[in-house]
Protein backbone atom coordinates (compact mmCIF):
# COMPACT_ATOMS: atom_id res chain seq x y z
CA UNK A 1 0.00 0.00 0.00
CA UNK A 2 2.51 2.59 0.65
CA UNK A 3 0.47 5.47 1.78
CA UNK A 4 -1.21 4.99 -1.75
CA UNK A 5 -4.62 4.12 -1.32
CA UNK A 6 -5.96 2.49 -4.50
CA UNK A 7 -9.34 3.48 -5.41
CA UNK A 8 -10.79 1.62 -7.99
CA UNK A 9 -9.38 -1.96 -10.31
CA UNK A 10 -10.89 -0.18 -12.91
CA UNK A 11 -12.82 -3.34 -14.05
CA UNK A 12 -16.78 -3.19 -13.40
CA UNK A 13 -17.90 -5.47 -10.81
CA UNK A 14 -14.35 -6.35 -9.27
CA UNK A 15 -13.89 -3.93 -5.86
CA UNK A 16 -10.67 -2.92 -4.50
CA UNK A 17 -9.20 -5.58 -2.09
CA UNK A 18 -8.55 -4.76 1.53
CA UNK A 19 -6.68 -7.13 2.56
CA UNK A 20 -5.51 -9.13 -0.41
CA UNK A 21 -2.67 -10.93 1.76
CA UNK A 22 -5.07 -12.53 4.12
CA UNK A 23 -7.47 -13.80 1.38
CA UNK A 24 -5.14 -15.08 -0.77
CA UNK A 25 -3.55 -16.94 2.10
CA UNK A 26 -6.74 -18.47 3.30
CA UNK A 27 -7.96 -19.38 -0.52
CA UNK A 28 -4.48 -21.10 -1.46
CA UNK A 29 -5.33 -23.27 2.21
CA UNK A 30 -8.68 -24.23 0.96
CA UNK A 31 -7.60 -25.15 -2.72
CA UNK A 32 -4.54 -28.00 -1.34
CA UNK A 33 -6.33 -28.69 1.08
CA UNK A 34 -9.17 -29.80 -1.37
CA UNK A 35 -6.19 -31.01 -3.56
CA UNK A 36 -4.96 -33.85 -0.89
CA UNK A 37 -8.15 -35.87 -1.61
CA UNK A 38 -7.35 -36.01 -4.81
CA UNK A 39 -5.13 -39.19 -5.64
CA UNK A 40 -1.48 -38.65 -5.72
CA UNK A 41 -0.89 -39.03 -9.56
CA UNK A 42 -4.01 -37.09 -11.00
CA UNK A 43 -2.79 -34.73 -13.21
CA UNK A 44 -5.19 -31.97 -12.23
CA UNK A 45 -3.78 -31.83 -8.65
CA UNK A 46 -0.15 -31.81 -10.43
CA UNK A 47 0.16 -28.80 -11.63
CA UNK A 48 -2.60 -27.20 -9.61
CA UNK A 49 -0.24 -27.71 -6.43
CA UNK A 50 3.09 -26.84 -8.58
CA UNK A 51 0.85 -23.21 -9.76
CA UNK A 52 -1.13 -22.63 -6.29
CA UNK A 53 2.35 -23.39 -3.84
CA UNK A 54 4.47 -20.89 -6.81
CA UNK A 55 1.45 -18.30 -5.87
CA UNK A 56 1.50 -19.16 -2.36
CA UNK A 57 5.29 -18.96 -2.16
CA UNK A 58 4.75 -15.19 -3.61
CA UNK A 59 2.28 -14.15 -1.97
CA UNK A 60 4.35 -15.46 1.70
CA UNK A 61 7.98 -13.56 0.75
CA UNK A 62 5.99 -10.23 -0.65
CA UNK A 63 4.82 -7.63 1.25
CA UNK A 64 4.42 -5.05 -1.24
CA UNK A 65 1.06 -5.19 -3.08
CA UNK A 66 2.76 -3.86 -6.02
CA UNK A 67 5.62 -6.29 -6.45
CA UNK A 68 3.87 -9.43 -5.52
CA UNK A 69 1.36 -8.45 -8.50
CA UNK A 70 5.06 -8.17 -10.81
CA UNK A 71 5.73 -11.30 -9.44
CA UNK A 72 2.47 -13.21 -10.17
CA UNK A 73 2.04 -11.59 -13.54
CA UNK A 74 -1.56 -12.28 -14.14
CA UNK A 75 -3.25 -8.93 -13.76
CA UNK A 76 -4.28 -7.06 -10.87
CA UNK A 77 -4.26 -8.61 -7.60
CA UNK A 78 -8.21 -8.37 -7.25
CA UNK A 79 -7.90 -10.65 -10.33
CA UNK A 80 -5.92 -13.27 -8.97
CA UNK A 81 -8.24 -13.40 -6.55
CA UNK A 82 -10.97 -14.02 -8.43
CA UNK A 83 -9.26 -16.45 -9.86
CA UNK A 84 -8.35 -18.48 -7.01
CA UNK A 85 -11.86 -18.44 -5.80
CA UNK A 86 -12.64 -20.00 -9.25
CA UNK A 87 -9.83 -22.60 -9.27
CA UNK A 88 -11.37 -23.19 -5.23
CA UNK A 89 -14.48 -23.76 -7.12
CA UNK A 90 -13.38 -25.66 -9.67
CA UNK A 91 -10.95 -28.06 -7.32
CA UNK A 92 -14.18 -29.14 -5.17
CA UNK A 93 -15.98 -30.09 -8.63
CA UNK A 94 -13.35 -31.78 -10.44
CA UNK A 95 -13.23 -34.16 -6.74
CA UNK A 96 -16.81 -35.00 -7.14
CA UNK A 97 -16.26 -35.75 -11.25
CA UNK A 98 -13.07 -37.75 -10.57
CA UNK A 99 -11.66 -36.48 -14.33
CA UNK A 100 -8.14 -38.60 -14.41
CA UNK A 101 -9.95 -42.34 -14.73
CA UNK A 102 -9.73 -43.75 -17.75
CA UNK A 103 -11.55 -42.82 -21.13
CA UNK A 104 -15.71 -43.36 -20.52
CA UNK A 105 -15.62 -44.51 -24.47
CA UNK A 106 -13.67 -44.79 -27.02
CA UNK A 107 -15.18 -42.81 -30.19
CA UNK A 108 -17.40 -44.60 -32.87
CA UNK A 109 -14.85 -45.78 -36.23
CA UNK A 110 -14.26 -42.40 -38.09
CA UNK A 111 -16.06 -39.88 -35.53
CA UNK A 112 -13.41 -37.30 -36.21
CA UNK A 113 -12.26 -37.92 -39.71
CA UNK A 114 -12.20 -35.15 -41.61
CA UNK A 115 -12.82 -34.87 -44.61
CA UNK A 116 -15.33 -38.37 -44.41
CA UNK B 1 -25.03 -38.81 -14.74
CA UNK B 2 -26.62 -40.81 -12.64
CA UNK B 3 -29.21 -41.86 -15.22
CA UNK B 4 -26.65 -42.28 -17.83
CA UNK B 5 -25.18 -44.92 -15.11
CA UNK B 6 -28.30 -46.66 -14.34
CA UNK B 7 -28.44 -47.54 -17.73
CA UNK B 8 -25.14 -48.79 -18.95
CA UNK B 9 -25.89 -51.20 -15.39
CA UNK B 10 -29.47 -51.77 -17.02
CA UNK B 11 -28.25 -53.04 -21.03
CA UNK B 12 -24.96 -54.34 -19.70
CA UNK B 13 -23.58 -55.86 -22.56
CA UNK B 14 -25.44 -54.47 -25.43
CA UNK B 15 -25.98 -50.96 -27.04
CA UNK B 16 -25.97 -48.69 -24.48
CA UNK B 17 -28.11 -45.70 -25.14
CA UNK B 18 -28.66 -42.33 -23.17
CA UNK B 19 -32.56 -42.03 -22.09
CA UNK B 20 -34.03 -38.86 -22.69
CA UNK B 21 -36.61 -39.11 -19.45
CA UNK B 22 -38.40 -41.97 -19.84
CA UNK B 23 -36.51 -45.49 -18.87
CA UNK B 24 -39.48 -47.47 -20.39
CA UNK B 25 -42.16 -47.80 -22.41
CA UNK B 26 -44.32 -47.74 -19.28
CA UNK B 27 -43.31 -44.22 -18.19
CA UNK B 28 -43.18 -42.89 -21.94
CA UNK B 29 -47.05 -43.36 -22.14
CA UNK B 30 -47.23 -41.93 -19.15
CA UNK B 31 -46.37 -38.78 -20.20
CA UNK B 32 -48.02 -38.90 -23.65
CA UNK B 33 -51.41 -38.90 -21.32
CA UNK B 34 -50.14 -36.02 -19.29
CA UNK B 35 -49.33 -34.62 -22.12
CA UNK B 36 -53.03 -35.52 -23.69
CA UNK B 37 -54.90 -34.56 -20.65
CA UNK B 38 -53.35 -31.23 -20.67
CA UNK B 39 -54.16 -31.01 -24.41
CA UNK B 40 -57.38 -32.01 -23.58
CA UNK B 41 -57.89 -29.20 -20.95
CA UNK B 42 -56.65 -26.40 -23.32
CA UNK B 43 -58.93 -26.54 -26.13
CA UNK B 44 -62.20 -25.02 -24.89
CA UNK B 45 -59.87 -22.45 -23.67
CA UNK B 46 -58.42 -22.01 -26.91
CA UNK B 47 -61.24 -21.99 -29.12
CA UNK B 48 -62.29 -18.94 -26.95
CA UNK B 49 -59.26 -16.48 -26.64
CA UNK B 50 -58.34 -17.58 -30.36
CA UNK B 51 -61.74 -16.27 -31.38
CA UNK B 52 -62.11 -19.91 -33.58
CA UNK B 53 -65.21 -20.74 -35.99
CA UNK B 54 -64.73 -24.21 -34.51
CA UNK B 55 -66.54 -26.12 -31.33
CA UNK B 56 -64.78 -27.74 -28.67
CA UNK B 57 -65.73 -31.16 -29.58
CA UNK B 58 -63.92 -30.60 -33.11
CA UNK B 59 -61.07 -29.40 -31.47
CA UNK B 60 -60.28 -32.36 -29.56
CA UNK B 61 -61.24 -34.51 -32.37
CA UNK B 62 -58.49 -32.94 -34.00
CA UNK B 63 -55.98 -33.53 -30.99
CA UNK B 64 -57.30 -37.22 -30.85
CA UNK B 65 -56.41 -37.59 -34.45
CA UNK B 66 -52.75 -36.17 -34.03
CA UNK B 67 -52.11 -37.85 -31.56
CA UNK B 68 -53.43 -41.24 -33.49
CA UNK B 69 -51.22 -40.19 -36.19
CA UNK B 70 -47.74 -41.32 -33.87
CA UNK B 71 -49.55 -44.30 -32.27
CA UNK B 72 -47.74 -46.75 -33.87
CA UNK B 73 -43.93 -45.17 -32.37
CA UNK B 74 -43.06 -47.97 -29.66
CA UNK B 75 -39.48 -46.47 -28.92
CA UNK B 76 -39.09 -44.89 -25.43
CA UNK B 77 -37.03 -42.17 -26.62
CA UNK B 78 -39.03 -41.43 -30.12
CA UNK B 79 -41.71 -41.34 -27.72
CA UNK B 80 -39.81 -39.18 -25.44
CA UNK B 81 -39.14 -36.12 -28.31
CA UNK B 82 -42.48 -36.50 -29.38
CA UNK B 83 -43.55 -35.28 -26.40
CA UNK B 84 -41.27 -32.86 -25.85
CA UNK B 85 -42.36 -31.20 -29.43
CA UNK B 86 -46.27 -31.49 -28.18
CA UNK B 87 -45.41 -29.63 -25.20
CA UNK B 88 -43.84 -26.80 -26.69
CA UNK B 89 -46.63 -26.50 -29.25
CA UNK B 90 -48.66 -26.38 -26.36
CA UNK B 91 -47.15 -23.59 -24.61
CA UNK B 92 -46.88 -21.44 -27.86
CA UNK B 93 -50.75 -22.02 -27.71
CA UNK B 94 -51.35 -21.26 -24.45
CA UNK B 95 -49.27 -17.97 -24.21
CA UNK B 96 -50.92 -17.10 -27.22
CA UNK B 97 -47.78 -16.80 -29.29
CA UNK B 98 -49.60 -18.62 -32.05
CA UNK B 99 -52.12 -16.76 -34.14
CA UNK B 100 -55.36 -17.96 -35.47
CA UNK B 101 -53.87 -19.28 -38.80
CA UNK B 102 -51.09 -21.49 -37.35
CA UNK B 103 -53.94 -22.98 -35.01
CA UNK B 104 -56.11 -23.34 -38.17
CA UNK B 105 -53.33 -24.82 -40.13
CA UNK B 106 -53.90 -28.35 -38.19
CA UNK B 107 -57.26 -28.54 -40.08
CA UNK B 108 -56.09 -28.33 -43.73
CA UNK B 109 -59.10 -26.42 -45.21
CA UNK B 110 -58.22 -24.69 -48.09
CA UNK B 111 -56.28 -27.49 -49.22
CA UNK B 112 -57.82 -29.89 -52.00
CA UNK B 113 -56.94 -33.46 -52.02
CA UNK B 114 -54.35 -34.93 -54.31
CA UNK B 115 -55.67 -36.95 -56.86
CA UNK B 116 -55.01 -40.83 -56.14
CA UNK B 117 -56.45 -43.08 -59.51
CA UNK B 118 -55.52 -42.82 -63.24
CA UNK B 119 -58.20 -40.79 -63.95
CA UNK B 120 -58.14 -38.43 -61.64
CA UNK B 121 -54.76 -37.75 -62.44
CA UNK B 122 -55.39 -37.33 -65.51
CA UNK B 123 -57.96 -34.64 -65.19
CA UNK B 124 -55.67 -33.15 -62.52
CA UNK B 125 -53.90 -31.98 -65.83
CA UNK B 126 -50.35 -31.84 -65.37
CA UNK B 127 -47.85 -32.89 -62.26
CA UNK B 128 -44.41 -33.33 -61.66
CA UNK C 1 -0.09 -11.22 -42.20
CA UNK C 2 2.64 -11.86 -44.55
CA UNK C 3 0.51 -13.35 -47.20
CA UNK C 4 -2.21 -10.52 -47.33
CA UNK C 5 1.33 -7.98 -47.69
CA UNK C 6 2.19 -10.03 -50.72
CA UNK C 7 -0.66 -9.60 -52.03
CA UNK C 8 -1.17 -5.62 -51.58
CA UNK C 9 2.41 -5.10 -52.80
CA UNK C 10 1.45 -7.10 -56.00
CA UNK C 11 -2.11 -5.18 -56.54
CA UNK C 12 -0.18 -1.91 -56.20
CA UNK C 13 2.59 -3.23 -58.64
CA UNK C 14 -0.08 -3.93 -61.08
CA UNK C 15 -2.08 -0.38 -60.78
CA UNK C 16 1.57 1.50 -61.43
CA UNK C 17 2.04 -0.94 -64.45
CA UNK C 18 -1.06 0.12 -66.26
CA UNK C 19 -0.96 3.57 -65.90
CA UNK C 20 2.84 4.15 -66.74
CA UNK C 21 3.26 1.11 -69.11
CA UNK C 22 5.24 3.83 -71.97
CA UNK C 23 8.21 3.97 -69.69
CA UNK C 24 10.25 1.09 -70.79
CA UNK C 25 12.94 1.76 -67.88
CA UNK C 26 10.15 1.37 -65.13
CA UNK C 27 8.39 -1.68 -66.88
CA UNK C 28 11.68 -3.59 -66.43
CA UNK C 29 12.20 -2.81 -63.23
CA UNK C 30 8.14 -3.70 -62.57
CA UNK C 31 8.85 -6.84 -63.65
CA UNK C 32 11.91 -7.47 -62.23
CA UNK C 33 10.57 -6.48 -59.03
CA UNK C 34 6.94 -8.58 -60.08
CA UNK C 35 9.54 -11.65 -60.90
CA UNK C 36 11.43 -11.26 -57.29
CA UNK C 37 7.70 -10.68 -55.55
CA UNK C 38 6.60 -13.88 -56.98
CA UNK C 39 9.02 -16.25 -56.00
CA UNK C 40 7.23 -15.97 -52.69
CA UNK C 41 4.03 -18.08 -52.60
CA UNK C 42 0.39 -16.09 -51.31
CA UNK C 43 0.18 -18.63 -48.59
CA UNK C 44 -0.22 -18.05 -45.14
CA UNK C 45 3.24 -18.56 -43.35
CA UNK C 46 3.81 -21.21 -40.63
CA UNK C 47 3.64 -20.19 -37.33
CA UNK C 48 5.61 -22.71 -35.41
CA UNK C 49 5.87 -20.55 -32.29
CA UNK C 50 2.24 -20.22 -31.88
CA UNK C 51 1.23 -23.85 -32.92
CA UNK C 52 3.86 -25.32 -30.28
CA UNK C 53 2.09 -23.32 -27.52
CA UNK C 54 -1.13 -25.02 -28.64
CA UNK C 55 -0.13 -28.05 -28.60
CA UNK C 56 1.68 -28.32 -25.42
CA UNK C 57 -1.67 -26.37 -24.29
CA UNK C 58 -3.95 -29.35 -25.66
CA UNK C 59 -1.75 -31.93 -24.29
CA UNK C 60 -2.06 -30.39 -21.06
CA UNK C 61 -5.41 -30.76 -21.08
CA UNK C 62 -5.95 -33.85 -21.89
CA UNK C 63 -3.67 -34.91 -19.50
CA UNK C 64 -6.05 -33.45 -16.86
CA UNK C 65 -8.97 -34.80 -18.23
CA UNK C 66 -8.62 -38.26 -19.57
CA UNK C 67 -11.98 -39.20 -18.36
CA UNK C 68 -13.31 -37.24 -21.29
CA UNK C 69 -10.50 -36.18 -24.03
CA UNK C 70 -11.14 -38.38 -27.30
CA UNK C 71 -8.25 -36.30 -29.23
CA UNK C 72 -6.73 -33.36 -29.55
CA UNK C 73 -5.75 -31.14 -32.80
CA UNK C 74 -4.30 -28.47 -34.11
CA UNK C 75 -5.49 -27.14 -37.62
CA UNK C 76 -3.18 -25.90 -40.30
CA UNK C 77 -4.38 -22.41 -39.25
CA UNK C 78 -3.08 -22.51 -35.56
CA UNK C 79 -6.85 -23.43 -34.00
CA UNK C 80 -6.43 -25.97 -30.97
CA UNK C 81 -9.46 -28.69 -31.26
CA UNK C 82 -10.17 -30.57 -28.70
CA UNK C 83 -12.46 -33.77 -29.01
CA UNK C 84 -14.28 -35.11 -26.40
CA UNK C 85 -17.25 -37.46 -25.43
CA UNK C 86 -20.77 -36.54 -24.88
CA UNK C 87 -20.98 -36.98 -21.04
CA UNK C 88 -18.22 -34.42 -20.34
CA UNK C 89 -19.25 -31.46 -21.74
CA UNK C 90 -19.94 -29.90 -18.78
CA UNK C 91 -16.62 -30.78 -16.79
CA UNK C 92 -14.32 -29.76 -19.89
CA UNK C 93 -15.85 -26.48 -20.27
CA UNK C 94 -15.89 -25.74 -16.44
CA UNK C 95 -12.20 -26.57 -16.18
CA UNK C 96 -11.34 -24.17 -19.13
CA UNK C 97 -13.62 -21.65 -17.56
CA UNK C 98 -12.33 -21.74 -14.02
CA UNK C 99 -8.65 -23.23 -14.49
CA UNK C 100 -5.91 -20.37 -13.79
CA UNK C 101 -3.92 -21.74 -17.13
CA UNK C 102 -7.18 -21.93 -19.36
CA UNK C 103 -9.44 -19.13 -18.19
CA UNK C 104 -11.05 -19.17 -21.04
CA UNK C 105 -14.21 -17.40 -19.89
CA UNK C 106 -16.00 -16.11 -22.79
CA UNK C 107 -18.36 -18.36 -25.00
CA UNK C 108 -17.91 -16.98 -28.91
CA UNK C 109 -20.38 -19.70 -30.67
CA UNK C 110 -21.73 -23.02 -30.35
CA UNK C 111 -23.34 -24.92 -33.12
CA UNK C 112 -23.61 -28.20 -34.48
CA UNK C 113 -22.71 -29.74 -38.36
CA UNK C 114 -24.51 -32.32 -39.97
CA UNK C 115 -22.62 -35.39 -41.09
CA UNK C 116 -25.97 -37.98 -42.06
CA UNK C 117 -23.02 -41.05 -43.02
CA UNK C 118 -21.50 -40.89 -39.52
CA UNK C 119 -23.38 -43.50 -36.68
CA UNK C 120 -23.74 -40.05 -34.69
CA UNK C 121 -24.63 -37.60 -37.22
CA UNK C 122 -24.21 -34.00 -35.63
CA UNK C 123 -21.08 -33.18 -34.04
CA UNK C 124 -21.54 -29.76 -31.37
CA UNK C 125 -18.97 -27.15 -31.23
CA UNK C 126 -17.82 -24.81 -28.95
CA UNK C 127 -15.85 -22.07 -29.87
CA UNK C 128 -14.39 -20.32 -26.34
CA UNK C 129 -12.20 -17.43 -26.20
CA UNK C 130 -9.80 -16.34 -22.95
CA UNK C 131 -9.21 -12.71 -23.13
CA UNK C 132 -6.49 -13.16 -20.19
CA UNK C 133 -4.45 -14.69 -22.44
CA UNK C 134 -5.50 -13.88 -25.75
CA UNK C 135 -6.68 -17.60 -27.27
CA UNK C 136 -9.25 -19.58 -28.55
CA UNK C 137 -10.21 -22.98 -28.13
CA UNK C 138 -13.08 -25.02 -30.40
CA UNK C 139 -14.32 -28.07 -28.28
CA UNK C 140 -16.40 -30.60 -30.24
CA UNK C 141 -18.70 -33.52 -29.41
CA UNK C 142 -20.83 -35.76 -31.09
CA UNK C 143 -24.70 -36.80 -30.83
CA UNK C 144 -27.71 -38.75 -33.40
CA UNK C 145 -30.92 -37.10 -33.20
CA UNK C 146 -32.42 -39.08 -30.04
CA UNK C 147 -29.50 -38.71 -27.57
CA UNK C 148 -29.78 -36.13 -25.38
CA UNK C 149 -26.43 -33.79 -24.41
CA UNK C 150 -25.45 -31.73 -21.52
CA UNK C 151 -26.73 -27.97 -21.59
CA UNK C 152 -23.51 -25.88 -20.99
CA UNK C 153 -26.09 -22.87 -19.59
CA UNK C 154 -24.84 -23.65 -16.50
CA UNK C 155 -21.17 -23.16 -17.45
CA UNK C 156 -21.96 -20.35 -20.23
CA UNK C 157 -24.95 -17.67 -19.96
CA UNK C 158 -24.13 -17.41 -23.61
CA UNK C 159 -25.13 -20.78 -24.60
CA UNK C 160 -28.99 -20.37 -24.25
CA UNK C 161 -29.78 -18.92 -27.46
CA UNK C 162 -27.58 -20.92 -29.51
CA UNK C 163 -28.67 -24.21 -28.16
CA UNK C 164 -32.19 -22.97 -28.75
CA UNK C 165 -31.18 -22.25 -32.34
CA UNK C 166 -29.00 -25.81 -32.24
CA UNK C 167 -32.41 -27.24 -31.24
CA UNK C 168 -34.29 -25.51 -34.10
CA UNK C 169 -32.45 -26.18 -36.72
CA UNK C 170 -31.03 -29.16 -36.33
CA UNK C 171 -33.13 -31.45 -33.36
CA UNK C 172 -30.36 -32.08 -30.98
CA UNK C 173 -32.07 -31.82 -27.52
CA UNK C 174 -30.52 -30.28 -24.62
CA UNK C 175 -31.15 -31.54 -21.39
CA UNK C 176 -31.33 -29.27 -18.43
CA UNK C 177 -31.73 -26.40 -20.51
CA UNK C 178 -33.84 -23.54 -18.69
CA UNK C 179 -36.28 -22.55 -21.82
CA UNK C 180 -35.84 -24.65 -24.50
CA UNK C 181 -37.68 -23.48 -27.82
CA UNK C 182 -37.61 -22.45 -31.06
CA UNK C 183 -36.32 -19.25 -31.65
CA UNK C 184 -35.94 -19.07 -35.66
CA UNK C 185 -38.81 -20.95 -37.10
CA UNK C 186 -42.45 -19.37 -37.45
CA UNK C 187 -44.92 -21.15 -35.01
CA UNK C 188 -46.38 -24.61 -36.36
CA UNK C 189 -43.50 -25.26 -38.29
CA UNK C 190 -42.24 -28.78 -38.63
CA UNK C 191 -39.37 -30.45 -38.99
CA UNK C 192 -35.51 -29.04 -38.75
CA UNK C 193 -34.43 -26.68 -41.41
CA UNK C 194 -30.20 -27.29 -40.95
CA UNK C 195 -30.18 -31.81 -41.21
CA UNK C 196 -28.91 -32.23 -44.74
CA UNK C 197 -32.11 -34.81 -45.69
CA UNK C 198 -34.66 -31.56 -45.17
CA UNK C 199 -35.34 -30.66 -48.89
CA UNK C 200 -34.65 -27.22 -50.22
CA UNK C 201 -37.93 -26.05 -51.12
CA UNK C 202 -39.31 -27.15 -47.53
CA UNK C 203 -42.41 -28.80 -47.10
CA UNK C 204 -44.98 -26.33 -46.90
CA UNK C 205 -45.77 -22.67 -48.58
CA UNK C 206 -47.80 -20.06 -47.49
CA UNK C 207 -49.80 -17.36 -48.96
CA UNK C 208 -52.90 -15.81 -48.02
CA UNK C 209 -56.06 -16.97 -48.18
CA UNK C 210 -59.19 -14.63 -49.52
CA UNK C 211 -61.85 -17.18 -48.69
CA UNK C 212 -60.72 -17.43 -45.09
CA UNK C 213 -59.27 -14.69 -44.54
CA UNK C 214 -55.80 -15.42 -43.25
CA UNK C 215 -52.91 -17.24 -44.43
CA UNK C 216 -52.89 -20.67 -44.90
CA UNK C 217 -50.16 -23.73 -45.71
CA UNK C 218 -50.22 -26.00 -47.80
CA UNK C 219 -47.94 -28.55 -48.84
CA UNK C 220 -45.28 -27.14 -51.59
CA UNK C 221 -45.90 -27.80 -55.41
CA UNK C 222 -43.44 -26.64 -57.95
CA UNK C 223 -44.27 -25.72 -61.05
CA UNK C 224 -41.47 -27.20 -62.72
CA UNK C 225 -39.80 -30.54 -61.64
CA UNK C 226 -36.98 -30.19 -59.61
CA UNK C 227 -33.31 -29.89 -61.52
CA UNK C 228 -30.28 -31.06 -60.66
CA UNK C 229 -27.62 -29.21 -61.70
CA UNK C 230 -24.05 -30.03 -61.82
CA UNK C 231 -22.47 -28.22 -59.35
CA UNK C 232 -19.09 -29.69 -59.75
CA UNK C 233 -16.66 -26.99 -59.15
CA UNK C 234 -14.18 -27.45 -62.66
CA UNK C 235 -11.57 -26.44 -60.01
CA UNK C 236 -9.96 -28.88 -57.24
CA UNK C 237 -11.34 -27.66 -53.64
CA UNK C 238 -9.31 -30.28 -51.81
CA UNK C 239 -5.83 -31.27 -54.02
CA UNK C 240 -4.49 -32.68 -51.22
CA UNK C 241 -7.63 -35.15 -50.24
CA UNK C 242 -8.04 -36.56 -53.80
CA UNK C 243 -8.63 -39.70 -54.69
CA UNK C 244 -6.81 -41.81 -57.08
CA UNK C 245 -8.79 -42.62 -59.91
CA UNK C 246 -8.95 -45.46 -61.11
CA UNK C 247 -7.29 -45.67 -64.59
CA UNK C 248 -7.32 -48.33 -66.61
CA UNK C 249 -4.04 -50.06 -66.55
CA UNK C 250 -2.69 -51.95 -69.26
CA UNK C 251 -1.49 -55.46 -69.09
CA UNK C 252 2.34 -56.26 -70.04
CA UNK C 253 1.48 -58.40 -73.02
CA UNK C 254 3.74 -59.77 -75.26
CA UNK C 255 6.81 -58.54 -76.73
CA UNK C 256 6.36 -56.00 -79.47
CA UNK C 257 6.98 -57.64 -82.75
CA UNK C 258 10.29 -56.77 -83.61
CA UNK C 259 10.73 -53.69 -86.63
CA UNK C 260 11.12 -54.58 -89.55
Amino acid sequence: MAGLIKKTTGLVGLAVAQNPHDRLRILYSKILACLQTMPQDAAYRKYTEQLVNDRFSHVKSEPDVGKLEQKINCGQIEEVIAQAEYELALSRKMAEWKPWEPLVEEPPANQWKWPI
Amino acid sequence: MASTAAARTVSGAGKVVKPIFSRDLDEAKRRVRELYRAWYREVPNAVSLYQLDITARQGRDKVREMFNKNKHVTDPRVIDMLVIKGKMELQETIHVWKQKTHIMRYFHETETPRPTDFLSKFYNGHDP
Amino acid sequence: MAASLVRLVRGGLGRSFSVANRSAAFLQQARSETTTTETRPTVRPKDAVTHNQLSAFGEYVAEILPKYVQQVQVTCYNELEVMIHPDGVIPVLTFLRDHTNAQFRNMIDLTAVDIPTRQNRFEIVYNLLSLRYNSRIRVKTYTDELTPVDSAVPVHQAANWYEREVWDMFGVFFANHPDLRRILTDYGFEGHPFRKDFPLSGYVEVRYDDEVKRVVAEPVELAQEFRKFDLNSPWEAFPAYREPKEAPKLEAGDKPPASK
